[in-house]
């Protein structure tokens, strides 16, 4: 009787903290999720209200859209170097910041500011710099490359993506690895000094390995964020020109809700949901294993 | 303290069923309620039963709009009409520049909050028609007002759905200043009736060192606009257009093959040479390519009359533009040669799926007094429109975009651009794309031609 009481109240408490959150989760992420892949097994359509079944039809569906699966070749491509640039950028900033530079939380703190900025705000602020600033810097430097728009050739629109998007994650990666360094236990860093490790070398084999879990987290981060990538992509090229820098976040949008096919859209969305977890889970595990105890 | 648990566990149980609870009643609502089932808005009107002329019980309607440009336009309206009618209460539903409208009207015709009427484009027409209103002319006898021709354009499989109430057009616009000082006062714009006529124009406004004509370097200009005309000069009728996409689409056409085609690809290329953005054809800044024009860079541009809305806001432009049509072929007589696009970009329709028939017509009623009585005419002529009613004060003075449309439209020199209507969802994107892609070079016209007969046959 008393157990029961007792398993009473800790569920009435566990109700009183945990259930505003619980009731916006499952609203808000876990029924649509499940919904959603209902609806990848109907032909959906909101506007004449039809939702029949029609089995893996949608599913088959990706494999004969071309533009999708280039466009996700293309997202991977993107993910890989934003990635790669992002945490280099932000390991080396952070190294820097922490190492007593003058100023240096005045650096953190522009370093990090273009976090606070909206993607689509900064996916319009780049879009003039490419259009306007860099275009009139070469028309004066008379310096061909520079004279043309950076997001006029598909090629190139690409590698305005990743500048754009390293600029803005970079400060917010850097924070991260900033915690990191400073975490690293003083006595350790100590102990190397004494014997005699210097410069590279204990950044190799001292700092970098007590850092594992900072890599953890900003890889997770800067992994998942790219391939879900929309605003950016919406605001800097809207997938200009001629839809080759649609990523596949702005394709699965398009065939939704501009080629009204909701079912093979949703379908598509989950096929990137299971790439995203797959690439960020494995990364998780294969980074893991070179985590050490201090 | 046991009691005050007691509370908070119950208060968060209620919480998770009502939350459920109105979840499950949004995917209950999916299928379109009959108007019987309809909930009785005039509950929740306002009390203040002010004695009509009809004695009418207070109706609350809802009016969704896509002409993000004018919502304010349609409050002021709607506020001068609840004056005029204290029964009829209109909530206006806007939508802003370059917000998923599209996006806005499926969710609420998902969630059953339907609007009673609404301004859409004609594609959206086609796709929503089994849930609007068909009107015909003893229902709503004013559409006789509408000007020749006009209302056919709102008649889908022989039904009136939509009621035309503004006109745009497109061609290529030519700044009159600059063409009258290389002509000395002495152009004619109808001599520009072939290719040649068109070539030999460009060279002599090169010759004076200006540029002769721009492109706009995004999908809905090239794709939406250039590329629809190839379809639209096959026939006057709505019909030889669409007739042309269906061939494409079965396979039985090849767009190659298709002497118009290959017609304006070659005006395009005429275009392209002389492009004042040559040197970076594909940078599509609206912005940038209007001041431009405006500022007399080039001399002409292949733009609609709704530049005439970012003119206005630009310093130190100039007034004076006139249309030329986009010759295809060398053959004067060609349909296309001497005319340009004229089309009503936008219908208002009434839903009658969610709404009940007091509210239909009310919002029919609401649609006449704006479209037909000179009070209601007026807020539209304020906002720069051209509105297609016969019963149109006269003494209106339209900027010069617009009043060179209406100069083609008074000689019947039209493109009629019908079939873009039927041209849904993602085809000019697409083909769009694939313009822009022969825009800059990167591919060729025969690629071009299989890009956009691939395209076609990959639509149901």
């Amino acid at each position: 009787m008393k157990r029961g009481k007792k398993a009473l109240i800790n569920a009435g408490t566990f109700a009183a903290f945990m259930g505003p959150s619980l009731i916006a989760f499952i609203c808000v992420l876990l029924i649509p999720l499940v919904y959603g892949i209902y609806l990848t097994f109907t032909n959906y359509s909101p506007i004449t209200g039809t939702q029949d079944y029609v089995g893996f039809q949608n599913f088959a569906a990706i494999f004969s859209d071309k533009e999708y699966l280039g466009q996700f070749l293309k997202t991977l491509r993107y993910v890989f170097y934003s990635t790669i640039f992002c945490n280099v950028l932000a390991f080396i900033l952070a190294y820097l910041l922490t190492s007593n530079v003058k100023g240096q939380n005045f650096f953190r703190a522009g370093f990090f500011t273009p976090n606070l900025i909206g993607g689509i705000v900064l996916g319009y602020i780049w879009k003039f710099i490419f259009a306007n600033v860099i275009t009139l810097i070469g028309k004066s430097l008379e310096y061909e490359p520079l004279m043309m728009s950076f997001l006029t050739h598909p090629e190139r629109a690409i590698w305005a993506m990743i500048i754009v998007t390293v600029w803005q994650y970079a400060g917010y990666l850097m924070m991260i690895y900033v915690a990191g360094f400073v975490s690293i236990p003083k006595d350790i860093l100590e102990a190397s000094d004494i014997d005699g490790a210097t410069g590279l070398k204990k950044l190799f084999k001292v700092t970098i390995p007590m850092m594992v879990p900072s890599f953890i987290i900003c890889f997770f981060i800067s992994i998942s964020r790219g391939f879900m990538s929309y605003d950016l992509n919406l605001a800097l090229t809207n997938g200009q020109p001629y839809g080759s820098t649609r990523l596949a976040a702005m394709h699965i949008y398009q065939k939704a809700f501009q080629a009204n096919q909701y079912g093979v859209g949703q379908a598509e969305a989950i096929v990137l949901f299971i790439a995203v977890a797959i690439a960020a889970v494995s990364q998780v595990l294969l980074t893991k294993r070179y985590e050490v105890e201090a | 303290m046991k009691r005050g648990r007691l509370v908070a566990l119950a208060l968060v149980f209620v919480m998770v069923a009502m939350a459920l609870g109105a979840c499950a009643g949004q995917g209950a609502v999916a299928e379109p309620a009959a108007p019987s089932t309809a909930p009785d808005t005039s509950k929740e009107a306002p009390a203040s039963a002010a004695p009509t002329e009809e004695g009418a019980a207070p109706v609350k309607i809802t009016y969704f709009n896509t002409s993000a440009e004018v919502n304010t336009m349609f409050e002021e309206m709607f506020a001068r009409y609840h004056e005029l009618h204290p029964n009829v209460t209109i909530e206006l539903i806007p939508t802003g520049i370059g917000e998923g409208q599209q996006e806005k009207l499926q969710s609420l015709y998902a969630s059953g909050n339907a609007p009673t009427f609404m301004n859409i484009d004609p594609a959206n027409v086609i796709e929503y028609q089994d849930k609007l209103l068909d009107l015909t002319l003893e229902s709503a006898p004013w559409l006789e007002l509408l000007n020749d021709g006009a209302l056919d354009a709102g008649i889908f499989d022989g039904k009136i759905y939509g009621i035309p109430w503004s006109v745009q057009g497109f061609g290529l616009l030519y700044n009159k200043r600059i063409v009258n000082e290389v002509y000395g006062g002495s152009f004619d714009p109808s001599t520009i009736n072939t290719r040649d006529a068109l070539r030999a124009f460009f060279e002599k406004i090169e010759a004076a060192g200006i540029p002769a004509t721009m492109i706009h370097g995004e999908n809905w200009s090239v794709g939406g606009h250039y590329l629809t005309l190839v379809y639209a000069c096959h026939g006057p009728a709505t019909t030889d257009g669409t007739g042309f996409i269906d061939a494409l689409k079965a396979g039985t056409k090849k767009i190659e093959d298709d002497p118009i085609f290959q017609g304006f690809m070659d005006t395009f290329d005429l275009l392209k040479e002389y492009n004042y953005n040559k040197a970076d054809p594909l940078v599509g800044d609206y912005n940038a390519d209007a001041l431009a024009f405006g500022q007399g860079k080039c001399a002409t541009y292949f733009m609609g009359d709704w530049l005439w809305t970012v003119m206005v806001t630009l310093e130190g432009v100039e007034q004076d533009y006139g249309f030329l049509p986009v010759p295809w072929s060398n053959n004067p007589d060609d349909y296309g040669n001497t005319q340009v696009v004229m089309v009503l970009p936008k219908f208002q329709v009434i839903d009658k799926s969610q709404n009940t028939p007091e509210q239909q017509k009310a919002a029919l009623d609401a649609l006449e007094w704006m479209l037909t009585d000179p009070e209601g005419q007026q807020f539209f002529l304020d906002a720069g429109f051209c509105i297609p009613y016969k019963n149109v004060r006269e003494d209106v003075t339209y900027n010069s975009m617009t009043t060179s449309i209406a100069e083609y439209a008074a000689k019947g020199k039209t493109i009629n651009l019908g079939c873009f209507s039927y041209i849904t969802g993602d085809a000019w994107t697409q083909t769009g794309n694939l313009m822009l892609q022969y825009l800059a070079g990167a591919i060729d016209r025969q690629q071009l031609a299989q890009g956009i007969n691939e395209y076609w046959q990959s639509v149901k």
